[in-house]
Protein backbone atom coordinates (compact mmCIF):
# COMPACT_ATOMS: atom_id res chain seq x y z
CA UNK A 1 0.00 0.00 0.00
CA UNK A 2 1.20 3.05 -0.85
CA UNK A 3 1.82 5.97 2.31
CA UNK A 4 0.11 8.98 1.64
CA UNK A 5 2.28 12.05 2.05
CA UNK A 6 0.33 15.22 3.40
CA UNK A 7 1.46 18.66 3.67
CA UNK A 8 1.29 18.43 7.77
CA UNK A 9 3.57 15.42 7.37
CA UNK A 10 6.08 17.12 5.99
CA UNK A 11 6.21 19.77 8.43
CA UNK A 12 6.58 17.29 11.04
CA UNK A 13 9.42 15.53 8.82
CA UNK A 14 10.50 19.09 8.61
CA UNK A 15 11.24 19.33 12.61
CA UNK A 16 14.45 17.87 11.93
CA UNK A 17 15.84 20.72 11.10
CA UNK A 18 17.92 22.33 7.98
CA UNK A 19 20.91 19.70 8.08
CA UNK A 20 20.01 18.18 4.57
CA UNK A 21 21.29 21.81 2.90
CA UNK A 22 24.66 21.62 4.55
CA UNK A 23 25.17 17.69 4.50
CA UNK A 24 22.16 15.06 4.01
CA UNK A 25 20.15 12.95 5.78
CA UNK A 26 20.92 10.19 3.50
CA UNK A 27 19.15 7.61 3.85
CA UNK A 28 20.71 5.33 1.06
CA UNK A 29 22.98 2.43 2.30
CA UNK A 30 26.57 3.12 1.39
CA UNK A 31 25.57 6.60 0.05
CA UNK A 32 26.29 9.98 1.46
CA UNK A 33 27.44 13.46 0.74
CA UNK A 34 29.29 13.33 -2.57
CA UNK A 35 27.49 10.53 -4.34
CA UNK A 36 27.66 6.51 -3.75
CA UNK A 37 30.67 4.70 -3.54
CA UNK A 38 29.00 2.20 -5.53
CA UNK A 39 29.39 -0.80 -3.39
CA UNK A 40 25.49 -0.79 -2.84
CA UNK A 41 24.41 -3.81 -4.09
CA UNK A 42 20.73 -3.61 -5.74
CA UNK A 43 18.46 -5.95 -7.77
CA UNK A 44 18.42 -6.10 -11.38
CA UNK A 45 16.02 -3.16 -11.49
CA UNK A 46 17.45 -1.43 -8.87
CA UNK A 47 14.42 -2.05 -6.72
CA UNK A 48 14.88 -3.61 -2.94
CA UNK A 49 13.04 -7.00 -3.06
CA UNK A 50 12.57 -7.53 0.57
CA UNK A 51 9.56 -5.82 2.89
CA UNK A 52 10.92 -2.48 2.25
CA UNK A 53 7.86 -0.18 0.37
CA UNK A 54 10.54 2.13 -1.19
CA UNK A 55 13.50 1.13 -3.23
CA UNK A 56 17.33 0.97 -2.18
CA UNK A 57 18.99 3.42 -4.92
CA UNK A 58 22.26 4.76 -4.84
CA UNK A 59 20.83 8.46 -5.32
CA UNK A 60 22.28 10.45 -2.66
CA UNK A 61 19.03 11.66 -0.51
CA UNK A 62 17.22 13.13 2.41
CA UNK A 63 14.18 13.39 3.99
CA UNK A 64 11.91 15.84 2.42
CA UNK A 65 11.86 18.66 4.22
CA UNK A 66 10.50 21.48 1.83
CA UNK A 67 7.06 23.29 2.67
CA UNK A 68 3.97 21.12 0.54
CA UNK A 69 1.03 22.93 0.21
CA UNK A 70 -0.53 19.66 -1.23
CA UNK A 71 -0.03 15.61 -0.97
CA UNK A 72 2.25 14.31 -3.37
CA UNK A 73 0.11 12.07 -4.90
CA UNK A 74 -2.27 15.69 -6.40
CA UNK A 75 0.97 17.05 -8.00
CA UNK A 76 1.49 13.72 -9.82
CA UNK A 77 -2.25 13.55 -10.67
CA UNK A 78 -2.08 17.24 -12.37
CA UNK A 79 1.30 16.15 -14.70
CA UNK A 80 0.66 17.46 -18.28
CA UNK A 81 2.44 15.43 -20.99
CA UNK A 82 4.58 18.11 -22.96
CA UNK A 83 6.39 15.37 -24.57
CA UNK A 84 7.42 11.82 -25.25
CA UNK A 85 9.92 10.23 -22.35
CA UNK A 86 13.33 11.29 -23.56
CA UNK A 87 12.23 13.44 -26.67
CA UNK A 88 14.07 15.83 -25.04
CA UNK A 89 17.53 14.00 -24.45
CA UNK A 90 19.24 14.58 -21.61
CA UNK A 91 23.34 15.28 -22.07
CA UNK A 92 25.27 12.67 -20.67
CA UNK A 93 28.53 12.65 -21.80
CA UNK A 94 29.20 16.63 -21.93
CA UNK A 95 32.29 18.33 -23.31
CA UNK A 96 34.26 21.52 -22.44
CA UNK A 97 35.70 23.70 -24.12
CA UNK A 98 37.62 26.77 -22.56
CA UNK A 99 36.74 30.56 -22.76
CA UNK A 100 37.25 30.96 -25.89
CA UNK A 101 34.88 28.18 -27.74
CA UNK A 102 32.78 29.57 -25.09
CA UNK A 103 33.29 33.37 -26.74
CA UNK A 104 32.88 31.78 -30.27
CA UNK A 105 29.33 30.53 -29.66
CA UNK A 106 27.78 33.10 -27.22
CA UNK A 107 27.25 36.97 -26.49
CA UNK A 108 28.76 38.31 -24.00
CA UNK A 109 25.28 38.79 -22.10
CA UNK A 110 24.13 35.23 -23.05
CA UNK A 111 22.65 33.76 -20.25
CA UNK A 112 24.83 31.06 -18.52
CA UNK A 113 24.21 28.63 -15.69
CA UNK A 114 27.33 28.39 -13.76
CA UNK A 115 28.68 25.67 -11.29
CA UNK A 116 31.64 26.25 -8.78
CA UNK A 117 32.46 23.10 -6.88
CA UNK A 118 35.56 22.66 -5.12
CA UNK A 119 37.44 25.47 -7.08
CA UNK A 120 35.89 24.07 -11.09
CA UNK A 121 34.19 26.72 -12.42
CA UNK A 122 31.87 25.63 -14.81
CA UNK A 123 29.22 27.47 -17.21
CA UNK A 124 26.35 25.71 -18.52
CA UNK A 125 24.74 28.05 -21.94
CA UNK A 126 21.30 28.07 -21.49
CA UNK A 127 21.25 27.92 -25.76
CA UNK A 128 22.11 24.88 -25.17
CA UNK A 129 20.43 23.34 -22.08
CA UNK A 130 16.66 24.92 -23.58
CA UNK A 131 17.00 22.11 -26.35
CA UNK A 132 18.04 19.05 -23.22
CA UNK A 133 17.16 20.68 -20.26
CA UNK A 134 19.43 18.20 -18.16
CA UNK A 135 23.40 17.69 -18.03
CA UNK A 136 24.57 14.52 -16.25
CA UNK A 137 27.85 15.90 -15.17
CA UNK A 138 30.86 14.69 -12.92
CA UNK A 139 32.99 16.88 -10.91
CA UNK A 140 35.54 14.47 -9.81
CA UNK A 141 34.32 11.85 -8.08
CA UNK A 142 30.50 13.83 -7.78
CA UNK A 143 27.77 13.10 -9.80
CA UNK A 144 26.01 16.15 -10.24
CA UNK A 145 23.20 17.06 -12.73
CA UNK A 146 22.14 20.50 -13.57
CA UNK A 147 18.74 21.33 -15.01
CA UNK A 148 16.75 23.81 -16.13
CA UNK A 149 13.23 24.33 -17.20
CA UNK A 150 12.47 26.64 -20.12
CA UNK A 151 9.10 27.35 -19.10
CA UNK A 152 9.66 27.92 -15.51
CA UNK A 153 13.45 29.88 -15.64
CA UNK A 154 14.84 27.96 -13.05
CA UNK A 155 18.22 25.95 -12.83
CA UNK A 156 19.01 23.61 -10.05
CA UNK A 157 21.71 21.24 -9.59
CA UNK A 158 21.47 18.35 -7.69
CA UNK A 159 24.00 15.26 -6.42
CA UNK A 160 23.27 12.14 -8.32
CA UNK A 161 25.59 9.96 -7.53
CA UNK A 162 26.52 7.64 -10.36
CA UNK A 163 22.32 7.57 -10.97
CA UNK A 164 21.67 9.43 -14.51
CA UNK A 165 18.70 11.67 -14.73
CA UNK A 166 16.45 11.69 -17.77
CA UNK A 167 13.81 14.27 -19.08
CA UNK A 168 10.16 12.37 -18.47
CA UNK A 169 8.76 14.86 -21.04
CA UNK A 170 5.76 15.55 -18.00
CA UNK A 171 5.34 19.08 -16.21
CA UNK A 172 3.92 19.75 -12.87
CA UNK A 173 3.06 23.29 -12.46
CA UNK A 174 4.35 23.51 -16.10
CA UNK A 175 7.93 22.72 -14.38
CA UNK A 176 10.48 19.77 -15.60
CA UNK A 177 9.48 16.89 -14.25
CA UNK A 178 13.12 14.91 -14.10
CA UNK A 179 12.90 10.36 -13.84
CA UNK A 180 15.65 8.71 -12.14
CA UNK A 181 17.18 5.72 -14.45
CA UNK A 182 17.40 3.51 -11.31
CA UNK A 183 13.78 3.83 -10.07
CA UNK A 184 12.33 5.65 -12.59
CA UNK A 185 10.99 8.11 -10.19
CA UNK A 186 9.53 11.29 -10.84
CA UNK A 187 11.25 14.04 -9.63
CA UNK A 188 9.55 17.84 -10.18
CA UNK A 189 12.70 19.68 -10.60
CA UNK A 190 11.42 22.91 -8.73
CA UNK A 191 10.40 20.86 -5.64
CA UNK A 192 12.95 18.51 -6.09
CA UNK A 193 11.11 15.73 -4.51
CA UNK A 194 9.89 12.69 -5.61
CA UNK A 195 6.21 12.71 -5.96
CA UNK A 196 5.65 9.03 -7.61
CA UNK A 197 6.40 5.69 -7.23
CA UNK A 198 9.30 4.10 -5.00
CA UNK A 199 11.10 7.02 -3.75
CA UNK A 200 8.39 9.37 -2.96
CA UNK A 201 8.82 11.86 -0.12
CA UNK A 202 12.25 11.73 -0.62
CA UNK A 203 14.30 14.47 -1.74
CA UNK A 204 17.99 15.09 -3.38
CA UNK A 205 20.58 17.07 -2.28
CA UNK A 206 20.33 20.49 -4.60
CA UNK A 207 23.92 22.22 -5.47
CA UNK A 208 23.83 26.21 -6.08
CA UNK A 209 23.76 26.71 -9.77
CA UNK A 210 23.83 30.79 -10.80
CA UNK A 211 21.93 31.94 -13.34
CA UNK A 212 23.86 34.72 -14.88
CA UNK A 213 25.89 36.11 -18.17
CA UNK A 214 28.31 34.54 -20.12
CA UNK A 215 30.19 38.15 -19.02
CA UNK A 216 30.11 37.92 -15.47
CA UNK A 217 30.76 34.39 -15.45
CA UNK A 218 33.62 34.44 -17.20
CA UNK A 219 34.99 38.01 -15.39
CA UNK A 220 34.85 36.04 -11.81
CA UNK A 221 35.76 32.82 -12.92
CA UNK A 222 38.40 33.54 -15.72
CA UNK A 223 39.38 30.02 -15.53
CA UNK A 224 36.07 28.79 -16.44
CA UNK A 225 35.28 26.03 -18.61
CA UNK A 226 32.26 25.67 -20.78
CA UNK A 227 29.28 23.14 -22.12
CA UNK A 228 30.05 23.12 -25.86
CA UNK A 229 27.55 22.05 -28.59
CA UNK A 230 29.14 18.50 -29.14
CA UNK A 231 26.67 16.75 -27.21
CA UNK A 232 25.74 14.21 -29.39
CA UNK A 233 22.83 15.36 -30.77
CA UNK A 234 21.35 17.78 -33.95
CA UNK A 235 20.02 21.23 -32.71
CA UNK A 236 19.79 24.38 -33.90
CA UNK A 237 21.32 25.90 -30.94
CA UNK A 238 21.35 29.39 -32.67
CA UNK A 239 17.74 29.18 -32.16
CA UNK A 240 15.62 29.45 -28.98
CA UNK A 241 12.06 27.84 -29.59
CA UNK A 242 10.56 29.92 -26.83
CA UNK A 243 12.10 33.10 -27.34
CA UNK A 244 15.29 35.27 -26.36
CA UNK A 245 16.89 36.37 -23.14
CA UNK A 246 19.14 38.96 -24.65
CA UNK A 247 17.18 40.74 -25.24
CA UNK A 248 14.30 39.40 -23.49
CA UNK A 249 11.17 38.64 -25.93
CA UNK A 250 9.12 35.76 -26.88
CA UNK A 251 7.52 33.64 -23.86
CA UNK A 252 10.00 34.79 -21.25
CA UNK A 253 8.69 38.41 -21.74
CA UNK A 254 4.67 37.69 -22.32
CA UNK A 255 2.06 37.35 -19.75
CA UNK A 256 0.60 34.16 -21.07
CA UNK A 257 1.70 30.36 -19.94
CA UNK A 258 2.19 27.68 -21.84
CA UNK A 259 0.90 24.66 -19.24
CA UNK A 260 -1.95 25.70 -16.53
CA UNK A 261 -0.76 25.72 -12.74
CA UNK A 262 -2.35 24.32 -9.91
CA UNK A 263 -2.58 28.19 -8.11
CA UNK A 264 -1.75 31.50 -9.48
CA UNK A 265 -1.16 34.75 -7.82
CA UNK A 266 -1.42 37.99 -8.87
CA UNK A 267 1.26 39.82 -6.51
CA UNK A 268 3.66 40.03 -9.47
CA UNK A 269 3.59 39.47 -12.97
CA UNK A 270 3.93 35.66 -13.83
CA UNK A 271 7.08 35.94 -15.47
CA UNK A 272 8.67 38.27 -12.90
CA UNK A 273 11.99 36.64 -11.86
CA UNK A 274 12.03 36.36 -7.94
CA UNK A 275 15.05 34.60 -5.95
CA UNK A 276 13.15 31.61 -4.36
CA UNK A 277 14.55 29.46 -1.27
CA UNK A 278 12.45 27.12 1.42
CA UNK A 279 13.19 25.28 4.58
CA UNK A 280 11.56 24.17 6.72
CA UNK A 281 9.91 26.96 8.29
CA UNK A 282 8.11 27.83 4.79
CA UNK A 283 8.98 29.55 1.35
CA UNK A 284 10.47 32.51 0.85
CA UNK A 285 10.93 34.89 -2.62
CA UNK A 286 12.48 37.68 -2.92
CA UNK A 287 11.74 39.98 -6.35
CA UNK A 288 15.77 40.01 -8.07
CA UNK A 289 15.41 43.34 -9.58
CA UNK A 290 14.43 44.75 -6.14
CA UNK A 291 17.11 43.24 -4.22
CA UNK A 292 19.64 44.48 -7.13
CA UNK A 293 18.42 47.63 -6.02
CA UNK A 294 18.39 47.28 -1.98
CA UNK A 295 21.59 44.78 -2.03
CA UNK A 296 19.84 43.34 1.39
CA UNK A 297 16.27 42.32 2.00
CA UNK A 298 14.89 40.64 4.63
CA UNK A 299 12.10 38.42 5.64
CA UNK A 300 10.39 36.54 8.44
CA UNK A 301 8.92 32.86 7.88
CA UNK A 302 7.46 31.23 11.14
CA UNK A 303 9.10 33.42 13.45
CA UNK A 304 12.58 32.50 12.10
CA UNK A 305 14.57 35.80 9.82
CA UNK A 306 16.09 34.95 6.70
CA UNK A 307 18.16 37.82 4.41
CA UNK A 308 19.07 37.73 0.96
CA UNK A 309 22.18 39.84 -0.25
CA UNK A 310 22.70 40.70 -3.61
CA UNK A 311 26.40 40.02 -5.49
CA UNK A 312 26.44 42.77 -8.33
CA UNK A 313 29.16 40.98 -10.17
CA UNK A 314 27.05 37.89 -10.91
CA UNK A 315 23.70 39.73 -10.53
CA UNK A 316 22.78 37.09 -8.25
CA UNK A 317 21.61 36.92 -4.65
CA UNK A 318 22.30 34.07 -1.89
CA UNK A 319 19.67 33.65 1.01
CA UNK A 320 20.54 33.22 4.35
CA UNK A 321 18.92 32.11 7.76
CA UNK A 322 18.95 34.56 9.97
CA UNK A 323 17.85 33.06 13.74
CA UNK A 324 19.18 35.91 15.97
CA UNK A 325 17.95 38.74 13.48
CA UNK A 326 21.75 39.81 13.40
CA UNK A 327 21.60 43.52 11.67
CA UNK A 328 23.50 43.63 8.70
CA UNK A 329 24.51 46.74 6.55
CA UNK A 330 24.96 46.83 2.66
CA UNK A 331 28.17 48.93 1.96
CA UNK A 332 29.16 49.52 -2.05
CA UNK A 333 28.77 45.45 -2.97
CA UNK A 334 29.91 44.12 0.72
CA UNK A 335 27.47 43.47 3.87
CA UNK A 336 29.27 44.50 6.96
CA UNK A 337 28.50 42.19 10.15
CA UNK A 338 27.59 43.94 13.59
CA UNK A 339 30.80 43.63 14.37
CA UNK A 340 32.25 45.79 11.54
CA UNK A 341 33.54 42.89 9.55
CA UNK A 342 32.82 42.93 5.88
CA UNK A 343 31.77 40.25 3.77
CA UNK A 344 30.94 39.36 0.41
CA UNK A 345 27.32 38.63 -0.87
CA UNK A 346 28.29 35.22 -0.86
CA UNK A 347 30.59 34.59 2.16
CA UNK A 348 28.35 35.72 4.89
CA UNK A 349 28.99 34.07 8.06
CA UNK A 350 25.40 32.36 8.24
CA UNK A 351 23.55 29.55 7.29
CA UNK A 352 23.38 29.38 3.54
CA UNK A 353 20.08 28.40 1.98
CA UNK A 354 19.98 27.22 -1.30
CA UNK A 355 17.92 29.49 -3.23
CA UNK A 356 17.58 30.02 -7.04
CA UNK A 357 15.50 31.94 -9.83
CA UNK A 358 12.35 31.44 -10.69
CA UNK A 359 9.81 32.70 -12.29
CA UNK A 360 7.24 34.05 -9.85
CA UNK A 361 3.95 31.95 -11.15
CA UNK A 362 5.62 28.82 -11.18
CA UNK A 363 6.96 29.40 -7.28
CA UNK A 364 3.37 30.91 -6.30
CA UNK A 365 2.14 27.90 -7.60
CA UNK A 366 4.37 25.32 -6.23
CA UNK A 367 4.61 27.32 -2.96
CA UNK A 368 1.10 29.30 -2.29
CA UNK A 369 1.64 30.43 1.18
CA UNK A 370 5.68 32.15 0.03
CA UNK A 371 6.46 35.21 1.89
CA UNK A 372 7.48 37.92 -1.24
CA UNK A 373 9.66 40.73 -0.68
CA UNK A 374 9.19 43.10 -3.39
CA UNK B 1 -29.64 -8.57 -46.85
CA UNK B 2 -26.67 -7.92 -45.59
CA UNK B 3 -24.88 -10.55 -47.29
CA UNK B 4 -26.02 -9.00 -50.52
CA UNK B 5 -25.39 -5.25 -49.85
CA UNK B 6 -21.68 -6.05 -48.28
CA UNK B 7 -20.46 -7.34 -51.68
CA UNK B 8 -21.92 -4.27 -53.22
CA UNK B 9 -20.29 -2.19 -50.96
CA UNK B 10 -17.29 -3.42 -51.13
CA UNK B 11 -17.86 -3.34 -55.35
CA UNK B 12 -18.50 0.58 -54.69
CA UNK B 13 -15.69 1.30 -52.79
CA UNK B 14 -13.39 -0.68 -54.66
CA UNK B 15 -14.37 1.24 -58.11
CA UNK B 16 -14.34 4.11 -56.06
CA UNK B 17 -10.68 3.70 -55.46
CA UNK B 18 -9.67 2.82 -58.98
CA UNK B 19 -11.31 5.90 -59.96
CA UNK B 20 -9.23 8.13 -57.96
CA UNK B 21 -6.42 6.26 -58.38
CA UNK B 22 -6.96 6.79 -62.49
CA UNK B 23 -7.83 10.81 -62.23
CA UNK B 24 -4.54 11.37 -59.75
CA UNK B 25 -2.91 9.57 -62.75
CA UNK B 26 -4.65 11.15 -65.52
CA UNK B 27 -3.88 14.83 -63.41
CA UNK B 28 -0.69 14.46 -62.92
CA UNK B 29 0.24 13.38 -66.44
CA UNK B 30 -0.99 17.07 -67.41
CA UNK B 31 1.10 19.21 -67.82
CA UNK B 32 -0.62 22.54 -65.98
CA UNK B 33 -2.40 20.22 -62.95
CA UNK B 34 1.33 18.32 -62.40
CA UNK B 35 2.71 21.48 -62.10
CA UNK B 36 0.42 22.80 -59.63
CA UNK B 37 1.02 19.24 -57.79
CA UNK B 38 4.54 19.41 -58.05
CA UNK B 39 4.95 23.21 -56.81
CA UNK B 40 1.46 22.20 -53.54
CA UNK B 41 4.06 19.14 -52.61
CA UNK B 42 7.28 21.52 -52.36
CA UNK B 43 5.54 24.40 -50.73
CA UNK B 44 3.81 22.11 -48.23
CA UNK B 45 6.99 19.71 -47.60
CA UNK B 46 9.29 22.99 -47.17
CA UNK B 47 6.49 24.75 -44.64
CA UNK B 48 6.15 21.63 -42.84
CA UNK B 49 9.89 21.03 -42.25
CA UNK B 50 9.95 24.75 -41.14
CA UNK B 51 7.66 24.41 -39.01
CA UNK B 52 8.84 21.70 -36.94
CA UNK B 53 11.76 23.02 -36.72
CA UNK B 54 13.92 21.08 -38.86
CA UNK B 55 14.75 23.58 -42.06
CA UNK B 56 15.47 27.50 -40.68
CA UNK B 57 16.30 30.43 -42.92
CA UNK B 58 19.54 32.26 -41.58
CA UNK B 59 23.12 32.94 -42.41
CA UNK B 60 25.12 29.84 -41.44
CA UNK B 61 27.85 29.30 -44.12
CA UNK B 62 28.05 25.56 -45.02
CA UNK B 63 28.41 22.20 -42.94
CA UNK B 64 27.53 18.82 -42.40
CA UNK B 65 27.98 16.57 -40.39
CA UNK B 66 26.06 13.21 -38.66
CA UNK B 67 25.44 11.49 -35.34
CA UNK B 68 27.83 8.71 -34.60
CA UNK B 69 24.83 6.36 -34.96
CA UNK B 70 22.35 7.23 -37.63
CA UNK B 71 20.32 4.21 -37.73
CA UNK B 72 18.91 3.94 -34.14
CA UNK B 73 18.86 7.31 -33.59
CA UNK B 74 16.58 8.12 -36.21
CA UNK B 75 14.06 6.20 -34.51
CA UNK B 76 14.36 7.44 -31.04
CA UNK B 77 11.31 10.20 -30.57
CA UNK B 78 11.91 14.12 -30.62
CA UNK B 79 9.45 16.58 -29.52
CA UNK B 80 6.39 17.14 -30.75
CA UNK B 81 3.85 14.34 -32.11
CA UNK B 82 4.74 12.14 -34.18
CA UNK B 83 8.86 13.95 -34.84
CA UNK B 84 11.76 11.88 -35.01
CA UNK B 85 15.39 12.94 -34.08
CA UNK B 86 17.58 13.99 -37.06
CA UNK B 87 20.52 12.35 -37.43
CA UNK B 88 22.81 15.15 -39.97
CA UNK B 89 22.95 18.42 -40.19
CA UNK B 90 22.98 20.99 -43.54
CA UNK B 91 24.65 24.13 -43.57
CA UNK B 92 23.92 25.92 -46.94
CA UNK B 93 24.22 29.93 -46.87
CA UNK B 94 21.08 30.78 -45.50
CA UNK B 95 19.54 27.30 -45.11
CA UNK B 96 20.03 25.11 -41.71
CA UNK B 97 18.52 21.65 -42.44
CA UNK B 98 17.98 19.36 -39.26
CA UNK B 99 17.69 16.05 -41.87
CA UNK B 100 15.54 13.77 -39.45
CA UNK B 101 14.52 10.27 -41.94
CA UNK B 102 11.26 9.82 -40.13
CA UNK B 103 10.30 13.28 -40.37
CA UNK B 104 11.06 14.16 -44.00
CA UNK B 105 9.16 10.79 -44.70
CA UNK B 106 6.10 12.13 -42.95
CA UNK B 107 5.91 15.55 -43.99
CA UNK B 108 6.22 14.21 -47.91
CA UNK B 109 3.34 11.50 -47.42
CA UNK B 110 1.39 14.88 -46.45
CA UNK B 111 3.09 16.78 -48.74
CA UNK B 112 2.04 14.16 -51.67
CA UNK B 113 -1.59 13.83 -50.19
CA UNK B 114 -1.85 17.66 -50.29
CA UNK B 115 -0.39 18.19 -53.66
CA UNK B 116 -2.61 15.50 -55.51
CA UNK B 117 -5.83 16.60 -54.02
CA UNK B 118 -4.63 20.54 -54.38
CA UNK B 119 -3.53 19.44 -58.51
CA UNK B 120 -7.47 17.48 -58.73
CA UNK B 121 -9.25 20.81 -57.55
CA UNK B 122 -7.16 22.82 -59.91
CA UNK B 123 -8.47 20.30 -62.70
CA UNK B 124 -12.43 20.65 -61.24
CA UNK B 125 -12.81 23.85 -61.27
CA UNK B 126 -10.91 24.66 -64.60
CA UNK B 127 -12.54 21.91 -66.40
CA UNK B 128 -15.63 22.98 -67.88
CA UNK B 129 -17.83 19.46 -66.98
CA UNK B 130 -16.58 20.13 -63.50
CA UNK B 131 -20.21 19.62 -61.22
CA UNK B 132 -20.11 22.87 -59.77
CA UNK B 133 -16.81 23.32 -58.15
CA UNK B 134 -15.23 26.09 -57.73
CA UNK B 135 -12.82 27.83 -55.41
CA UNK B 136 -14.41 25.47 -52.28
CA UNK B 137 -12.84 22.75 -53.30
CA UNK B 138 -9.31 23.70 -52.65
CA UNK B 139 -10.22 24.82 -49.07
CA UNK B 140 -11.80 21.85 -48.60
CA UNK B 141 -8.31 20.67 -49.10
CA UNK B 142 -6.33 22.98 -47.63
CA UNK B 143 -8.26 22.74 -44.23
CA UNK B 144 -7.15 18.91 -43.58
CA UNK B 145 -3.44 19.79 -44.61
CA UNK B 146 -3.56 22.73 -42.36
CA UNK B 147 -4.59 19.98 -39.39
CA UNK B 148 -1.97 17.69 -40.70
CA UNK B 149 0.56 20.12 -40.39
CA UNK B 150 -0.15 21.72 -37.46
CA UNK B 151 -0.22 18.54 -35.26
CA UNK B 152 3.39 17.88 -35.00
CA UNK B 153 4.52 21.93 -34.08
CA UNK B 154 1.66 22.33 -31.95
CA UNK B 155 3.00 23.21 -28.62
CA UNK B 156 5.27 25.73 -30.97
CA UNK B 157 1.84 26.92 -31.99
CA UNK B 158 0.48 27.70 -28.85
CA UNK B 159 3.75 29.64 -27.28
CA UNK B 160 3.60 32.07 -30.71
CA UNK B 161 -0.26 32.15 -29.74
CA UNK B 162 0.09 33.09 -26.18
CA UNK B 163 -2.24 29.82 -25.50
CA UNK B 164 -2.52 28.29 -22.04
CA UNK B 165 -2.53 24.17 -22.80
CA UNK B 166 -4.76 22.26 -21.51
CA UNK B 167 -5.02 18.52 -21.03
CA UNK B 168 -7.65 18.24 -23.50
CA UNK B 169 -5.64 20.22 -26.08
CA UNK B 170 -2.45 18.68 -25.75
CA UNK B 171 -4.22 15.46 -26.33
CA UNK B 172 -6.48 16.94 -29.39
CA UNK B 173 -3.11 18.03 -31.01
CA UNK B 174 -1.36 14.41 -31.04
CA UNK B 175 -4.95 13.66 -33.30
CA UNK B 176 -4.28 16.23 -35.04
CA UNK B 177 -2.13 14.19 -37.63
CA UNK B 178 -4.41 11.38 -38.17
CA UNK B 179 -7.23 13.49 -38.45
CA UNK B 180 -5.69 15.34 -41.47
CA UNK B 181 -4.15 13.14 -43.62
CA UNK B 182 -7.90 11.21 -42.92
CA UNK B 183 -9.74 13.92 -43.91
CA UNK B 184 -7.15 14.48 -47.02
CA UNK B 185 -8.04 10.79 -48.38
CA UNK B 186 -12.02 11.73 -47.93
CA UNK B 187 -11.16 15.03 -50.10
CA UNK B 188 -8.96 13.16 -52.35
CA UNK B 189 -11.91 11.02 -53.24
CA UNK B 190 -14.28 13.28 -52.90
CA UNK B 191 -12.91 15.89 -55.41
CA UNK B 192 -11.66 12.91 -57.94
CA UNK B 193 -15.81 12.09 -58.31
CA UNK B 194 -16.47 15.66 -59.09
CA UNK B 195 -13.96 15.40 -62.55
CA UNK B 196 -14.44 13.81 -65.83
CA UNK B 197 -12.31 10.77 -66.00
CA UNK B 198 -12.09 11.33 -69.80
CA UNK B 199 -11.27 14.80 -69.73
CA UNK B 200 -7.86 13.75 -68.15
Amino acid sequence: MQSRHSRRTFLAIAGGGLAGLAGCLDDTPGGGSGGSDGDTSLSGDGKSDGGDSQAETRLPLREAEVPLSRDLEEYASSAMRGAAKDAIPSIGDPKFGSVSDGNSMMDPGDPVFGVELDGDARAYPQHILVWHEIVNDQFGDRGITVTYCPLTGTAVGFERGPVSFGVSGKLINSNLVMYDRETNTWWPQVLGTGVRDDLIGKALNEVRVTWTTWERWQSVHPETSVLTEDTGYVRNYDDDPYGSYNPRGGYYDSGQLQFNVINRDSRLDPKEVVIGARTADGAMAFHKDRLSEAQLLETTVEGTSYLAAYDPDLHTGYVYRNPDGESYEARSGSFVTPDGTSHQAGALPLEEINAFDAMWFVWAAFYPETTLEE
Amino acid sequence: MLETRTPRLATRVGGRIRSTLSVSRGALGRRDSAFVFVIVTLLYLVTFLWAIGDLSFQSVGTDFFTVSDPYSRALEPAPGAYMHEPVALLDLWVARFLISPVNVALGLGVSLLVGVNLALSYLAVTQPKSCGLGAASGIFAAIPALLAGSACCGPALLVVLGITASSTLLTLFSWLLPIGVGLLLVSLVYVSGQIDPTAV
